[in-house]
């Protein structure tokens, strides 16, 4: 009897003392990190250092501290900035990121990255090499957002923006409210690593830049960056990205301006929804994108005193929005052969729908690609007049 | 002698095959690589060619009712030729379970915890599944459906979160690559989700009733089959021709889901998701090890032989392969040939052995 009391208290002993153990050992992961030693990246910058050829990497920093000061002195406090702009040179981005270490004395954190930039200089000669790790590391999400700055990303970074505490957010916000006009758009690094994989499909990226305006510094976006293969090889200005937009079918919202043919003012339409749908079509050895858009818009301003909201009218600004489109199309197209880029991802259509006379078409894709034709039919409805039935003008006497 | 005491139903088995086959949803990345777009109509081509085998488990199981693969070898070929087919047997499936082991292993130590060490990761995860296999069959059982849910759930709502980023252009063409890869994709797919199931004819003979097993592993196999296609479309859809880059699509694609910045880094379900369900199989896969070792060595009960297996599972898990590159390099290409005679060899032939000799051979006294 006793010795049965014995074994039953050992093993409850041990029970214990396993559950002790668990206690001490498994209570946190061994590589756990405070907070307060976490170094938070929200924004990265990918330059080439001139003075070495080497990758000049920028990471921006959240300053815990000043963001609490700022809010609480409505913005205000400190040296006023809640960042840190902080750099790392090396040969690979990785060798950077850890090369930047020497400067924080913490591991960047790099889970809560928004915006990856990388410089002009670096995007014209390739970005295959360098965005790798961006893609591949574990913290890294894929939702960031890639941008090419017109000049340095650096630049871009230390721009302070008027009423964001951060410049990375602020830029984020940016390129997040691409709808508002469509002329330019939000890529992701996995949207870009995936046109990258494409045979014949080139990249394309927005553009950041900075314009002084005394000792302010100002971010602005302007088109976006295309690319063959990995290099930049020239930009879409904002009408021709636009243009690449009602193709592809990204266009959100934004402004259509159509002018009367006496000059006598403008009328301005807010798009309200777009849709397209491309057809590709092999005739003859001739390749025919059929490109059809149906576009809804609002009467939103009118600068001329006619009544515009008559049927007749409506016809004939439906016709001039229509024509409006195309101009932006063709303009995007031409400047698409130019570039001897496929931006629209034709090729990408053809193989999809026709993949048997893609193999033969692959290789000579950019000879072919300047002999394409493009086949429109743009459709736009003009949804309503908003507030307003007719301008308030002086009334005219009839006659 | 029966080892196992316990019985389970027929619905039990139905929740058992849908938990085992969802299970693999982790593993359809190692023909990811292979198959790109394709792999949703490899998934398919899987199942309707793996059936008829599933189906030659089921009817042996029916023919020796209350037998255990083992029992089940030593009574078609004899006690010596059965063993060896017996030792066969459990060599795939000490091989099989320490892959498993070692695939939650690389799960844990790429996406959720890198800094812990590998081995920790693989002793933890083992103990569990000694644990759960202690409390025996009709435990495993009994919570099976719960394993189920959570296979259901979570690629269905990772799915309906990622729609707006779908597009379902990505699968075009449908016949772009070359026959050879998707026939490579098919032997992938017959052996992993579907071909695994062999491991059922050390459980089948514990149901209590064999009217309905047909029904009821088919069904299992169905909805199994279903959470791996909704899976693969939607890896494929969003991910596009991103799909074969990853090491797991499945974690990048649900890594892109951003709800109007609210719901974001929702890759912690497939984290919870994947655990969940590689446990439940590695549950079953121990169970089947530690009964089918037992069996060949006469022992009464199979407990005493699960710490010292997990020991084992452990040790092959750490150190069969160098590099998360090697194992699926052979996973891919070496890995799948040595089992597939014991899927799709050995079972026909021995209901085809047991038909053509009567067996089982009626016990004197008893009749059929």
């Amino acid at each position: 009897m006793t010795k049965k009391i014995n074994i039953k208290i050992n093993i409850l002993t041990s029970k214990l003392v396993l559950c002790l153990l668990m206690l001490f050992m498994l209570s946190g992961c061994s590589g756990g990190r405070e907070i307060n030693d976490l170094e938070i990246v929200i924004g990265m910058g990918v330059d080439k250092d001139e003075d070495t050829g080497n990758i000049l990497l920028t990471a921006q920093v959240v300053k815990e501290g000043e963001m609490e000061k700022s809010s609480g002195s409505g913005g205000g406090g400190g040296d006023g900035k809640a960042f840190w702009n902080v750099t790392g040179t090396g040969e690979s981005v990785f060798e950077s990121v850890r090369q930047i270490t020497h400067k924080t004395g913490n591991r960047l954190f790099v889970s809560h990255n928004h915006v990856i930039i990388f410089g002009k200089d670096l995007a014209s000669e390739g970005l295959q090499k360098y965005i790798d790790f961006f893609l591949r590391a574990h913290e890294m999400r894929p939702t960031a957002i890639i941008l090419i700055a017109e000049g340095r990303a650096l630049d871009v970074m230390n721009a302070k923006p008027e009423t964001e505490k951060l410049p990375a957010m602020n830029i984020a916000k940016l390129v997040k409210t691409y709808g508002f006009t469509s002329h330019f758009y939000k890529v992701n690094m996995k949207d870009f690593a995936s046109c990258l994989m494409c045979d014949s499909r080139s990249p394309i990226a927005p553009l950041v830049g900075v314009s002084k305006d005394g000792d302010n510094k100002d971010i602005y976006m302007s088109g976006m960056a295309v690319f063959k293969n990995d290099k930049m090889v020239g930009r879409l200005n904002e009408d021709e990205t636009r243009g690449l937009l009602w193709v592809l079918g990204k266009v959100k919202s934004g402004v259509l301006l159509i002018s009367f043919p006496n000059k006598q003012g403008k009328a301005a339409f807010e798009i309200l929804e777009a849709k397209s749908k491309v057809i590709p079509e092999i005739k003859d050895g001739k390749i025919v994108m059929h490109v059809k858009i149906k576009a809804e818009s609002s009467l939103s301003e009118q600068t001329t005193a006619e009544d515009l909201a008559t049927i007749e009218a409506f016809e004939k600004m439906q016709k001039a929005q229509a024509e409006v489109i195309r101009q932006e199309i063709m303009a995007a197209f031409d400047k698409s052969r130019e570039l001897n880029a496929d931006v629209f991802g034709f090729g990408e259509m053809i193989r999809k729908k026709h993949s048997n006379k893609w193999k033969s078409l692959k290789d000579k894709w950019d000879e072919i690609y300047q002999t394409i034709e493009l086949n429109t039919d743009i459709e736009v409805k003009i949804q309503k007049t908003d507030l307003l039935k007719k301008p308030a003008s002086p009334k005219k006497e009839e006659k | 002698m029966r080892i196992e005491k316990g019985n389970i139903c027929n619905m039990q088995l139905l929740f058992l095959i849908t938990g085992f086959v969802q299970s693999s949803i982790s593993l359809i990345d190692f023909t990811v690589v292979i198959t790109e777009h394709q792999t949703w109509m490899v998934i398919l081509a899987g199942l309707v060619i793996a059936t008829p085998f599933i189906l030659s488990y089921v009817a042996l199981a029916k023919r020796f009712p209350g037998m255990n693969l083992i029992q089940i070898n030593d009574a078609v070929y004899g006690r010596f030729l059965g063993k060896v087919i017996s030792v066969y047997y459990i060599f795939f499936l000490m091989m099989t379970l320490s892959f498993n082991i070692l695939d939650v292993g690389e799960l844990y130590a790429t996406f959720l915890m890198p800094d812990t060490p590998f081995i920790y990761l693989l002793i933890f995860f083992t103990a569990t599944c000694a644990y759960a296999v202690t409390k025996g069959l009709e435990v495993l059982a009994r919570v099976s459906h719960l394993f189920v849910v959570v296979g259901i759930i979570v690629p269905v709502s990772t799915f309906l979160l990622l729609i707006d980023q779908m597009d379902f252009s990505n699968f075009l063409p449908f016949f772009e690559l070359p026959l050879i890869r998707v026939f490579h994709g098919i032997h992938i797919m017959l052996s992993i989700p579907f071909g695994e199931t062999i491991v059922f004819l050390m459980i089948m003979g514990s149901v209590n009733k064999t009217e309905g097993m047909v029904k009821n592993t088919l069904t299992g196999l169905l909805i199994g089959t279903s959470s791996l296609l909704i899976a693969a479309v939607r890896n494929t859809a969003v991910l596009g021709n991103t799909e074969a880059i990853w090491t797991s699509p499945s974690f990048q694609s649900t890594r892109l889901i951003d709800i109007g910045t609210v719901l974001t880094r929702m890759d912690f379900l497939i984290g919870i998701a994947q655990t969940v369900l590689i446990f439940f199989k590695c549950s079953l896969f121990f169970y089947a090890l530690a009964v089918a070792v037992s069996q060949l060595f006469g022992l009464k009960s199979y407990l005493p032989l699960v710490l010292p297996l997990a020991g084992i599972e452990v040790i092959i898990a750490a150190t069969v392969f160098q590099s998360p590159v090697d194992h699926a390099a052979i996973t891919q290409d070496a890995g799948i040939i040595y089992s597939v005679p014991l899927m799709f060899v050995i079972p026909p032939l021995s209901l085809l052995i047991a038909k053509i000799c009567g067996l089982p051979k009626p016990e004197r006294g008893k009749g059929v």
